[in-house]
């Protein structure tokens, strides 16, 4: 452990070509926390932590207890490189220490929001994979968020210690396993990496961008150490010697001659080389400890140059080995050298990030600050997240410096995910409180921080809700807001149980919502207090925090509910009108589906409501089959400006139409959340105004005429388009004994789940993926244990909106007795209206 | 039967002897509250009536209609309008719907803003089309008006100008969250419309008017302590009017002598006047 000083800390933090920051990430269970531990343990430079204790950026005591990561966690770290593995590094006008800033992210599922909040302040991963159950959903969930980010990733294949002593591999198998999660790595890479901007990130042993080894025990190894090891004693060149040491190579150790064939013509069967030089020597320290044979441990240990002390010699076993392999093998060694290697510097990162990251023109003052990650450019700083401080209420924002120096005091423009260039929209000016380092546990206050490094911030989070751009000059657009993979599609009412703690209430929500990149809150047309996650987990903890830190007040809960989308199914069967209160204005209007694709591409943010519009229409007309004129007339997008439901002006020469259109757009969005059918989500709908009759004087065509006589047509054109509901689904991965497939199937007919896919991914284990309706999913996981005897594990991740068909009008129809379930639950008049309610007859 | 009675400008006894007649005969009395405003409040029309008087606002006249229609085929229902019935196009729905359920309908007229503008001295004869100034927001500046005043001041007429009054408005957050939370009483005062007037010149830049266009500006019409003063746009912008309401009117070019001289009499700067009257709209004393 190095214990530095926050002076020492600050002054690396200039050095900018010597710092990493980087995310680890993977499949729940797969090791992530117990890997940072061993690097904290290592090389953590929190002089007042303590070493080696246990899953050190877990802080929380729900995290301690179910052993499970659920918030992000950062903390700094030093590193030296000697001169040997300097000769490898890009860019070395700093020296030879490096500051490396990790972020531990969760691997569950449900927490994914957390992963991606830990992805845009960092600019590489470290993708770590379970040896035995291999690439898993979650894994290529997050190595897609980091792709899409355009994060580089490396690969750490752990829990090799479990593959030698429980399901004893030979090597050859070993390797054959090995090779196969580099290859199902590699196969997500090359789906979602953007090579024109970033190169070919596919990850390769002999490249050294993969690790082997084992976070718990201690150990981990590149082929570059072992390439160092023997590079010297055959001469050969040590790139060179790494590209032997993977794949078709093989030594004869007789005739001492290198190839390509696994048998020469002789027939002499010769040994792959990786299992001859790398793991040969692995098998023998494992074979001879826990065997019993600990003479010819020492002996192993002594030929391999690893030194003992006299009290690790009277170790013995597991413990024996752990010494021998740690000391061998150290992982904070190999895995220190693989980031610093091969990970790119903020410098090198925001180069080709910028264009992704900033919203603006690409040649302003402020994109160019970020692109050379220039300290002494305006402060471009993108807030990621809010971190809870120890005072209650108030949070650290969390995030990360692009551009600039931001310090103490220093007066900055707030800018929040609505804010309009120009405008003073979601925008504050105020002077930050303090910055401070933030690592694991603690936090210590610095002057001030400058590009390319990760900070928290106080004093900014009144003015943000969850993240944001922080900048100093006036011109600067925002940075790309976060793209989520998961939505929170499961909700639950909660309220208080004595009615004097509902001030206490509505504030704990409001800092739930701020607490976590994803949880939603919101008050419910019929007066209750909603809030949304991701799964029944995140919900789980969630409340809890509420209950417990939050809001501090005893709280009740109901039944967890899904949240539905309504849409439409046909063109209105006829052309809507309806009035303005004063009657003088008339909105005549069809709704009709955009189409899955379109809706798709508009969830992703491919269309996009803040592009140029005459672009918009072209892509719209080339890829979705839309005519240019109606693309180009799109007037908004709903609900909340960038929602899949379009309002399309397909009038012909109506005069003053434009003094009439905020009033339209702000009409449909307020109802884009509550649809006619069950108050739940418009989805995939479009709004064509056919024609409108104005009032001749604005006066008496403002919004209080037009937003009413908008809601009603609306309504109207939807009732009258086939309206049904869509019901999301998650994608469900389950791994399991062979023994315990029946027992899964029978758990998916039960709940009108669909099994699509099952492969053996290992000799014993498979792995089945299906769909399954959310509102199915409650108690899913404990019945699928029961059922399996617990053996399965199942991931669930939303996956897509299923629409459910039928007509929600009819009353003889399922999707209609699902709105009136729906309708019942809400406290509103159980009948689905039909569309004469808001259509008015000439 | 339903009675539509104007109770004239500024206080309870400017409605006409017929007015009260009906009133006194009527089960129920609405006072329509949001297209205008008396400068007396309830209490003081109802101690006048000896009657209580129902406020309607908007959404009771333009979306529960039949409340104030109800039983009107059988007993008589007063629904008073400050100036005119018909002084604004607004009622028109009421007496269709009115017409629709088979009910009579009797307007009383009275003086309305739209003749009383005679009190400028500028002739009704020559005025041109009616316009509206409505307050700004941020993204909602409708500017359309301003082709109307072009149309007019094309043919020399003069424009009058109804300014925005928002006695219960919701705003639009309000509006699109279903809140029933109403912003409090705005009425717009001549200097506001001067100021939106010029800015919108200032965008189209097509001359309808400019900064040293004659306009009058009155206030309170009708009540004891009226005011009208002429000048320049320029100059109205810092005359303070008091009390609302206030209304505008943009002079025309084809302005008569006489005309002139009222402006004259009720001149902010007599001499600036003249000298404008002289240059820009060929009048000499």
């Amino acid at each position: 452990m190095v214990n530095f000083t926050v002076d020492q800390i600050r002054d690396l933090m200039d050095k900018v070509s010597n710092i990493r920051n980087m995310s680890v990430i993977a499949h729940v269970d797969h090791g992530k926390s117990t890997l940072t531990d061993s690097l904290v343990a290592k090389a953590g430079i929190i002089s007042s932590a303590k070493a080696g204790e246990a899953r050190f950026t877990d802080t929380r005591a729900d995290e301690q207890e179910r052993g499970i990561t659920i918030k992000s966690t950062a903390i700094s770290m030093y590193f030296e490189l000697n001169d040997d593995q300097m000769e490898d590094i890009p860019v070395k006008d700093n020296g030879n220490g490096f500051l490396i800033n990790l972020i531990d992210s969760p691997g569950h599922v449900d927490f994914s929001s957390e992963v991606t909040a830990a992805l845009r302040v960092t600019d590489g991963a470290l993708v770590v994979v379970d040896t035995i159950s291999g690439v898993s959903v979650q894994t290529e969930t997050v190595l897609r968020q980091a792709l899409s980010e355009l994060i580089k990733p490396v690969v750490m294949i752990n829990k090799v210690d479990r593959a030698l002593l429980e399901t004893k591999l030979t090597q050859e198998v070993l390797y054959q396993n090995f090779a196969r999660v580099v290859e199902n790595v590699n196969v997500s890479i090359s789906t979602h990496q953007d090579e024109k901007t970033m190169g070919n990130l596919m990850v390769s042993p002999e490249l050294g961008t993969v690790a082997f080894g084992s976070a718990l025990h201690g150990w981990a190894f590149t082929l570059r150490q072992f390439a160092v090891r023997y590079s010297k004693k055959f001469g050969i060149d040590r790139n060179k010697m790494m590209k032997k040491l993977w794949g078709e190579n093989y030594f004869n150790a007789k005739t001492k001659k290198w190839s390509t064939k696994s048998a020469d013509d002789s027939g002499d069967k010769k040994d792959r080389a990786f299992n001859m030089f790398a793991l040969d020597p692995i098998y023998k320290i494992f074979d001879s400890t826990m065997n019993g044979r600990k003479d010819e441990a020492l002996a192993l240990a002594t030929k391999l140059d690893i030194a003992l002390t006299s009290e690790e010699r009277d170790t013995a076993d597991k413990a024996l080995l752990k010494v021998i392999m740690r000391k061998f093998l150290p992982a904070a060694e190999a895995l220190m050298e693989m980031i610093c290697i091969h990970l790119p510097s903020p410098k090198k990162a925001q180069a080709y990030r910028c264009d992704l990251l900033y919203e603006g023109p690409k040649d302003d003052e402020n994109a160019t600050g970020i692109r050379n990650c220039d300290p002494k450019a305006p402060l471009m700083l993108y807030v990621s997240k809010m971190v809870p401080t120890s005072d209650k209420g108030r949070f650290y924002a969390f995030g990360r410096v692009f551009s600039g120096t931001v310090a103490s005091g220093l007066k900055v423009r707030i800018q929040g995910p609505d804010y309009v260039p120009g405008t003073k929209k979601d925008l504050h000016v105020k002077n930050i409180q303090r910055t401070v380092l933030m690592m694991g546990r603690s936090t210590d206050p610095i002057d001030d921080c400058p590009a390319g490094n990760i900070v928290g911030l106080v004093g900014v989070d009144q003015y943000l809700l969850k993240s944001g751009t922080l900048t100093t000059s006036e011109t600067a657009h925002n940075m790309k807001v976060m793209k989520f993979s998961v939505s929170p599609v499961m909700q639950v009412a909660v309220d208080v149980k004595n009615h004097q703690d509902l001030p206490k209430l509505i504030e704990g929500l409001k800092r739930l919502s701020k607490s976590d990149p994803c949880i939603q809150t919101f008050t419910s047309p019929s007066g209750e207090h909603i809030v949304a996650g991701a799964g029944e987990l995140h919900l789980e903890i969630c409340l809890f925090d509420l209950e417990n830190d939050h809001a501090q007040v005893p709280i009740k809960t109901g039944e967890p509910v899904v949240g539905y989308c309504e849409t439409v199914q046909a063109t209105s069967s006829l052309t809507c009108l309806s009035k303005s209160p004063n009657k003088h204005n008339r909105i005549f209007m069809q709704a009709a589906p955009i189409g899955d694709d379109l809706t798709k591409a508009i969830e992703e943010k491919e269309i996009n409501p803040r592009d140029d519009f005459k672009e918009r229409a072209r892509r719209m007309a080339d890829d979705f089959e839309w005519d240019v004129n109606e693309a180009r007339k799109i007037w908004c997008f709903a609900p909340d400006g960038e929602g899949p439901n379009l309002l399309v002006d397909n009038t012909k020469g109506v005069q003053y139409l434009n003094e009439i259109k905020d009033s339209c757009c702000n009409g449909l969005q307020a109802v884009a959340h509550d649809g006619p059918c069950a108050n739940e989500q418009m989805r995939g709908c479009r709004f064509n105004i056919m024609d409108v009759v104005l009032h001749a004087d604005s006066i008496h065509r403002g919004a209080g005429q037009v937003m009413p006589a908008m809601r009603a047509v609306v309504y109207a054109s939807m009732l009258s388009a086939k309206p049904t509901l869509q019901e999301p689904v998650y994608l469900v991965d389950v791994q399991c004994p062979e023994s315990a497939i029946g027992g899964i199937y029978s758990v998916f007919n039960r709940r009108r789940g669909q099994v699509f896919e099952e492969n053996m991914h290992s000799s014993s284990m498979y792995n089945v993926k299906a769909y399954l309706p959310v509102a199915e999913s409650f108690g899913f996981t404990t019945d699928l244990r029961s059922a399996t005897a617990g053996q399965a594990f199942p991931q669930m991740v939303f996956d897509h909106w299923s629409t459910m068909g039928g007509d929600a009008t009819d009353p003889a129809d399922k999707v209609n007795a699902v709105c009136r379930a729906i309708r019942k639950r809400k406290g509103e008049d159980e009948n689905v209206p039909t569309y004469d309610k808001y259509h008015e007859r000439l | 039967m339903l009675y539509i009675i104007g109770l004239g400008l500024a206080d309870e006894r400017d409605i006409t002897v017929k007015g009260l007649e009906a009133v006194k005969s009527s089960e129920r009395v609405y006072l329509e509250s949001y297209t205008s405003i008396l400068m007396v409040n309830k209490e003081r029309l109802e101690e006048f009536y000896g009657k209580e008087v129902l406020i309607a606002h908007r959404e009771t006249v333009e979306s529960f209609s039949d409340d104030i229609l109800k039983d009107a085929d059988k007993v008589n229902i007063s629904f008073l309008v400050v100036g005119d019935p018909f002084g604004a196009t607004t009622h028109t729905d009421l007496v269709i719907r009115a017409h629709e359920l088979g009910i009579e309908v009797k307007s009383i007229h009275n003086a309305s803003i739209m003749n009383a503008v005679g009190a400028t001295g500028l002739q009704l004869y020559s005025f041109g089309q009616t316009i509206s100034v409505v307050f700004f927001t941020e993204s909602w500046r409708p500017d359309s008006f301003y082709d109307r005043i072009k149309e007019n001041s094309t043919l020399g007429l003069h424009t009058l100008c109804l300014l925005d009054i928002k006695v219960r408005e919701q705003s639009i957050e309000n509006m699109m969250r279903n809140r029933p939370i109403y912003e409090p009483p705005r009425y717009m005062t001549v200097n506001q419309a001067v100021d939106q007037l010029l800015e919108v010149e200032e965008k189209r830049k097509e001359k309808a008017y400019t900064e040293d266009t004659l306009a009058v500006g009155v206030s309170r019409l009708g009540s004891d302590d009226q005011v009208i003063k002429a000048g320049t746009l320029k100059q109205l912008l810092d005359v303070d009017f008091g009390e609302p309401l206030h209304s505008l009117v943009l002079v025309g070019h084809r302005i008569h002598l006489l005309e002139a001289e009222i402006l004259r009499e009720n001149a902010v700067d007599l001499e600036h006047l003249n000298l404008v009257l002289k240059r820009d709209y060929n009048v000499d004393k």
